[in-house]
């Protein structure tokens, strides 16, 4: 006889499918992390992590989102938003915690770009929230929210990394009295292009290439196609503003990280 | 001499981790003076040039340009006036043009073609493509670049690292000509690091010798 450990582990037969189908799943991830090792790219523990995190986070939502999606008074809705902001704050710290003063930079610029955002798309009636606020702000909030933090964090690597590996050429440009923010122009300009680049292929190739996750949930859920992809669109355009507003916002707090009131380079050269 | 120093270095030590690189440097430079620094490896010559542009503060002594105690220049102005050639002659991205009006650009101000050419000229690097990318100079043409950029800032200080190291000896000799002739027209004062001792009797009127401090202790 086969040992049934869903139902000695008394799980509702409803759910066995579900874990079994997630376990299975582990065997993808087991063959990423595999490659990562075999390819030295360092970040098996990270997806350990993550994807044990990750499970957490989403079930707990998942569990907690009828309730947020119910909500409909705009200051909880938006506090709900200030949370997520400062979640993803803190997680773009995890990430790169070689770096000082991670949060210090991201926190303001994702709670400003991403905030200010959705308070003008809510004020300007961009999106029908009052048919559902909490179902309506709160996921598109949560994609703005989630590109800010991969943009703010995109932009203080290449920021610190550039300086470590092109010291002599930002020494060069202060040398000759240029100021942090002129010395490093280049470096925000490349971060911020490359840091939109995935989201504006996607763009690109919208409909044909990516069918993106909020425009088949919409149609999933029954709104009208035609809608759901106006909507897709929006949000795009959301994400695009926010990005830059908090990649701008980013760049500039992270310089107290990198220079001194007397504006000397202080980030250390590269460990061996 | 009679008039005051436009740079004074006075008891500048530097350590970095614990390790004492210079220790008690005093100098003074004055306008239309050309002074020497030299010595072996590792001695703190490029440190002590850092020091003077304010890329590093010191442990401990004082630098004062025009009287003031660096510390109380705003650094960007200090190091429109006191500008530093460092060793490496590195191109920011785009062309030889650019490069050169850099310096320039980032205090507000812009240069013509011609005054470029003039400037150019002076270095031995006339002619040659402005619309170029300085990306594929060589390397004693990127240094002529470099020095020609600082130059274009007319510095009261200008500071330069082995700045002839790239070059051939005629080269490396039309540059010292050039900048002992735009001594008097800048008033200005110029501290060189140089490892070539032929060059620093040359061309300097003093000479200041480091000492490798880690050796010696």
């Amino acid at each position: 006889m086969q040992l049934d450990l869903f139902a000695l582990l008394q799980i509702p037969e409803q759910y066995t499918a579900m874990l079994q189908r997630y376990l299975a799943a582990m065997i993808l991830l087991a063959v990423l992390i595999i490659i990562t090792k075999w390819q030295g790219i360092g970040i098996g523990n990270k997806l350990i992590v993550g994807t044990i995190r990750g499970t957490i986070q989403i079930v707990l939502m998942a569990l907690i989102l009828v309730y947020i999606f119910a909500l409909s008074d705009l200051i909880v809705i938006f506090g709900v938003l200030t949370f997520m902001g400062v979640f993803a704050a803190y997680t773009a710290r995890s990430n790169l915690e070689r770096i000082p003063g991670v949060m210090r930079a991201t926190l303001p610029a994702i709670l400003v770009g991403a905030l200010s955002v959705m308070a003008v798309t809510i004020a300007l009636e961009i999106i029908d929230w009052r048919s559902g606020p909490g179902e309506f702000i709160i996921p598109m909030g949560g994609m703005v929210i989630g590109n800010c933090m991969v943009l703010t964090s995109l932009v203080i690597d290449r920021m610190w990394s550039n300086a470590q590996k092109q010291r002599s050429l930002l020494e060069t440009a202060l040398a000759l009295g240029a100021t942090p923010m002129q010395a490093t122009e280049l470096t925000i300009r490349e971060s911020i292009r490359s840091g939109l680049l995935p989201n504006l292929n996607r763009y690109a190739s919208l409909g044909i290439v990516s069918i993106p996750g909020l425009m088949s949930g919409m149609i999933i859920g029954g709104v009208n196609p035609l809608e759901a992809a106006l909507y897709q669109v929006i949000i795009f355009i959301m994400i695009f503003l926010a990005g830059m507003i908090a990649a701008l916002i980013t760049s500039r707090l992270f310089l107290r990280e990198m220079f001194n009131e007397r504006a000397q380079l202080t980030v250390p050269p590269p460990e061996l | 001499m009679v008039d005051s120093p436009i740079l004074e270095l006075e008891k500048v030590s530097m350590a970095f981790n614990g390790k004492q690189v210079l220790r008690d440097v005093s100098l003074n430079l004055h306008k239309n003076e050309t002074y020497g620094i030299t010595g072996p490896s590792g001695c703190g010559k490029s440190t002590l040039l850092r020091v003077v542009n304010d890329l590093l503060s010191p442990t401990s002594g004082t630098v004062r340009f025009q009287g003031k105690d660096v510390r109380e220049w705003g650094p960007q102005e200090l190091r429109r006036r006191v500008v530093m050639v460092p060793q490496e002659a590195k191109m920011f991205p785009g062309t030889v043009r650019g490069n050169l009006v850099w310096g320039l650009n980032v205090h507000g101000m812009a240069a013509e073609d011609e005054q470029l050419k003039a400037i150019l000229q002076e270095v031995r690097l006339w002619p040659i493509d402005l619309d170029g990318n300085a990306e594929n100079l060589s390397g004693g043409q990127k240094q002529r670049v470099a020095i020609a950029r600082a130059l274009l800032l007319k510095p009261t200080v200008l500071l330069l690292d082995e700045p002839t190291s790239a070059l051939d000896t005629d080269s490396a000799l039309a540059v010292e000509k050039t900048i002992n002739s735009l001594l008097s027209d800048y008033q200005m004062g110029v501290l060189i690091v140089t490892h070539n001792k032929e060059q620093a009797e040359r061309f300097t009127s003093r000479v200041l010798e480091l000492e490798n401090l880690s050796e010696a202790s």
